[in-house]
């Protein structure tokens, strides 16, 4: 066994002692992914995960290193850059992940991604038109 | 500031490059001579055309630290960086069947599954898979 290997044991331990805790987190990881455009209603979060809310949120936060807030946030990014390197128009691409306002989509996009939509869609283009003629 | 790339030594370019495109499904991104052979290399992901590339560099060939450490890092199994895979275990058998040498299979970790296999060029690279 290499010295990586038995560091990553080590690790295991202390961070991972506890194997049920880690599959009901994959599991309700596994759902957020599913309804990543919808929602989330962190009583029922709760339910899925078998932990009470403040375990749950605590827990997430510890495995994942992130929220299960900003989880979402950046699943929904995703799949916005999808969309719209796809073609979709940033009305449709907002609220196929859930936005309910292009405003505030825009405004978070540009947060994450550190442009706008339409720039990020027109840049997309670009790389793809260059990538063509190459 | 901005994040364009990533660097990885590698002790033959030639090599390198067509193990990264051909065996791992990278794609050459740039590739300008430098002189004495040496290429300025970088390959991308297919799956993230927009997303960071990779600097094939041949440090270990020209400066005996980068080398030593590369090394170093080899023998001990440590990867000298890690790629995301939405399958662990698909890659493992993919890339098995491409003769790949691997250190480590898929394993898992907590919330992540993770697979070392070596890149033919003096270095171990880590795959990861969130669960």
């Amino acid at each position: 066994m290499t010295f990586y290997e038995q560091h990553l044991q080590k690790i295991k331990a202390l961070c991972y002692p506890n194997q049920s805790h880690t599959d009901r987190l994959i599991l309700l990881r596994k759902y957020i992914r599913q309804h990543y455009d919808q929602k989330l209603d962190l009583d029922h979060l709760s339910d899925i995960a078998y932990m009470s809310k403040y375990h749950l949120l605590r827990l997430f936060k510890r495995y994942y290193g992130q929220s299960i807030h900003q989880y979402q946030i950046s699943l929904r990014i995703e799949k916005a850059k999808s969309l719209l390197r796809q073609g979709h128009k940033i009305g449709e691409t907002c609220y196929a992940i859930g936005f309910e306002s292009p405003a505030s989509f825009s405004k978070l996009f540009k947060e994450r991604i550190g442009c706008s939509p339409s720039v990020y869609q027109k840049a997309q283009f670009s790389i793809r038109f260059l990538n063509r003629k190459s | 500031m901005r994040v364009t790339g990533v660097s990885v030594p590698v002790l033959d370019q030639a090599k390198a490059l067509e193990f990264y495109t051909e065996t791992l499904g990278f794609v050459k991104k740039l590739d300008i001579p430098l002189g004495d052979g040496n290429r300025w290399l970088t390959v991308i992901s297919k799956e993230q055309p927009d997303g960071p590339e990779i600097l094939l560099e041949p440090a270990p060939l020209h400066f005996e630290p980068a080398k030593v450490f590369q090394k170093a890092l080899f023998d001990a199994g440590i990867p000298w960086t890690q790629f995301e895979v939405d399958d662990v275990q698909a890659e493992y058998d993919r890339l098995i069947e491409k003769g790949v040498t691997f250190q480590m299979k898929p394993t898992e970790m907590g919330t992540v599954k993770l697979v070392v296999f070596e890149d033919t060029c003096g270095n171990k690279i880590q795959l990861i898979e969130m669960l």
